[in-house]
């Protein structure tokens, strides 16, 4: 089932009668109800900012400008900075999570080993019931004292129950129990075993889970929005929730010349700038999954069925 | 099991126990030492003295809580809606949509929409407010100035609060569907085509296949999906209710969920106490959601079942 993924139907009777073309024609029409919002933020990116006040948001704009992008583009040092926290944590988030997680499962896979049973619980109370945002919070900034620290942007993401289950499930799966034991008995240990006999054999699994998790990390504003004061530690999600009221947060004043602020008749390109930093936000998410969709896609397959 | 074996066997698998230690102990200090934070839902909270030592009250916060009515029973009404609403048009139309894609026969083209379909889940709900806004705003939104250009309507104020249950639904399914689909659309591709050609050679039409051989397929995953989704009945997302509707108190009677309740609260007002009794309820019934949700999946699907 999951060895088929993008393929979708085995081909049957390959009739392209007058309904193929319906069908296309409305899966078409799917098609840019979901694509054109995406096209609008691409074209308010790069419409004159006048323009957009007098005529509003369009997909045919009256005049183009790349002030709005430029502006982004040239004075948003705070921009520089969000972009180097959001890969940060992204980058050592999955990272680590992927490890920690995958050893975890290996662990829990062992059906001699008496201590996985209780594991296995541990690992799904989380699920079942948890504190909340709330409590989360509260411990993580009374207890903690964490508040203002990246390490709350990284940890609550890290390890997820579902996320372990996908990757046990894979081990129990797709790795032959023989392969393990043929590794012990030519004397590699449980470490060596881990690391270079099961750990390369998940590959598919850790890109399908590793993908899902850095999309988690890159879209997360929420943990930002409850623990991140500090300019320099705002990660890009941040800087749109912040945006909504302020740009200069973003054109940061102190890097802007004065006269270029006068020339500008003291207004910013607040709309198209706006717009530019969405696209510039949402953009490298966008071109990085075309390559890891067959991966995911296997993923969310993996994840459905219980070993 | 003697304590004595089970030792041994401890020790036996001391690497597992290695391991497993890291993602155990960020469970431990992300999701199980904040459930202790719950307890401030007993307790009228002090920040002077701590969520540990601040002083017992009772149940009074759970009192507060179901007499503030608007605040209570339209968060938890909103929930449970919005839950309903989503999920059955959701899994319907993630249904029809993976039926739509595998009928197809243009199967590159089908790849194609299917891989723009898919990207709206990766825009964060942080980017996602600033293209409704795009819409939506007063004087500059798309079908303001579309269709009512003479008296445009402020979706943002109170006045067209009944305008945005169908907005959030319509952003939702924008948002989810095209990904929702995968799922389905591998059920579809494990189905033998010689159930097709039988159903052919009985003389069933495109329709009567469809109906016939393509749906009963889905329906053991469709049982599973929703039942899961149960366990998430009073959990929402909260992006989608926070960020889409810039929080705007006007709209709070027809959009304010839990989630969103809870984290303006966080941010906005000290009452934790409330906050928290709020937060129990939810955990609480989450957790019975969930246990019922498995019982029955593990009746009807038992290799389904998360635990």
């Amino acid at each position: 089932m999951a060895k088929k993924d993008m393929d979708l139907a085995p081909s049957r009777r390959e009739k392209k009668g007058f309904g193929q073309y319906v069908l296309g024609f409305f899966l078409l029409l799917y098609t840019l109800f979901c694509f054109l919002p995406f096209l609008l933020v691409v074209i308010a990116a790069f419409t004159d900012e006048q323009c957009l006040k007098d005529n509003g948001y369009s997909f045919f704009p009256k005049q183009l400008s790349f002030t709005g992008m430029g502006q982004v583009l040239k004075y948003g040092k705070q921009l520089g900075n969000s972009y180097a926290i959001t890969i940060l944590v992204t980058v050592v988030g999955t990272f680590l999570g992927l490890f920690i997680m995958s050893m975890f499962a290996f662990a829990i896979s062992r059906k001699e080993f008496y201590l996985s049973k209780f594991l296995k619980v541990y690992l799904i109370i989380p699920m079942l019931f948890n504190g909340g945002t709330l409590a989360g919070y509260m411990i993580f900034t009374t207890v903690y004292n964490l508040k203002d620290n990246l390490i709350l942007l990284i940890l609550p993401l890290t390890v997820s129950t579902m996320n372990v289950i996908i990757l046990r499930t894979y081990i129990a799966n797709s790795i032959p129990e023989e392969l393990m034991d043929a590794a012990r008995i030519d004397g590699a240990g449980e470490y060596r075993t881990f690391f270079q006999i099961v750990l390369p054999l998940m590959k598919p699994s850790l890109a399908a889970v590793g993908f899902m998790m850095a999309t988690a990390y890159w879209n997360d504003w929420q943990n930002a929005m409850l623990y991140i004061d500090t300019n320099s530690k705002k990660p890009l999600q941040l800087l749109l929730v912040n945006i909504q009221n302020n740009i200069q947060m973003l054109l940061n004043s102190h890097n802007i010349p004065s006269e270029v602020y006068a020339a500008m008749g003291n207004t910013l390109p607040e709309r198209s700038a706006t717009m530019a930093t969405v696209l510039v936000v949402v953009g490298p998410i966008i071109i990085v999954y075309p390559f890891f969709q067959k991966y995911f896609v296997k993923g969310l397959t993996v994840g459905s069925v219980k070993g | 099991m003697t304590p004595k074996l089970f030792l041994q066997n401890t020790w036996k698998h001391r690497a597992h126990v290695v391991m497993a230690l890291p993602a155990f102990l960020v469970l431990f200090f992300i999701m199980y030492v904040p459930m202790t934070g719950l307890i401030l839902a007993f307790k009228t909270y002090k920040a002077n003295m701590g969520i540990y030592a601040s002083p017992w009250n009772g149940i009074n916060n759970f009192k507060f809580l179901i007499t503030s009515k608007d605040i209570f029973f339209r968060m938890t009404g909103n929930t449970l809606l919005y839950y309903a609403v989503f999920t059955i048009l959701g899994t319907l139309l993630n249904v029809v949509l993976a039926i739509a894609i595998d009928q197809f026969v243009f199967k590159q083209a089908a790849k194609v929409m299917q891989t723009i379909m898919i990207i709206p889940v990766f825009i964060s709900f942080a980017a996602v407010q600033f293209i409704v806004f795009a819409f939506l705003d007063r004087d500059t939104g798309l079908l303001n100035r579309l269709f009512n250009a003479d008296s445009p309507i402020p979706f943002y104020a109170a006045q067209a609060k009944q305008y945005w249950p169908v907005i959030l639904t319509i952003v939702k399914i924008w948002n989810s569907v095209g990904y929702g689909s995968v799922l389905y659309m591998s059920v579809l591709a494990g189905i033998d085509t010689e159930q097709y050609e039988a159903a052919d050679i009985d003389g069933a039409n495109k329709w009567q296949q469809i109906i016939h051989v393509t749906v009963p397929a889905l329906y053991p995953m469709i049982t599973v999906m929703l039942l899961l989704s149960v366990g998430g009945i009073m959990k929402s997302d909260t992006g989608i209710f926070y960020q889409v509707t810039r929080n705007t108190t006007g709209l709070w009677d027809t959009t304010q969920v839990i989630d969103s309740y809870i984290l303006h609260s966080i941010l906005n007002n000290p009452n934790y106490g409330f906050t928290a009794a709020a937060s129990l309820f939810q955990s609480v019934v989450g957790l019975l959601m969930m246990l019922l949700a498995n019982g029955l999946v593990r009746k009807l699907e038992p290799d389904n079942a998360l635990f």
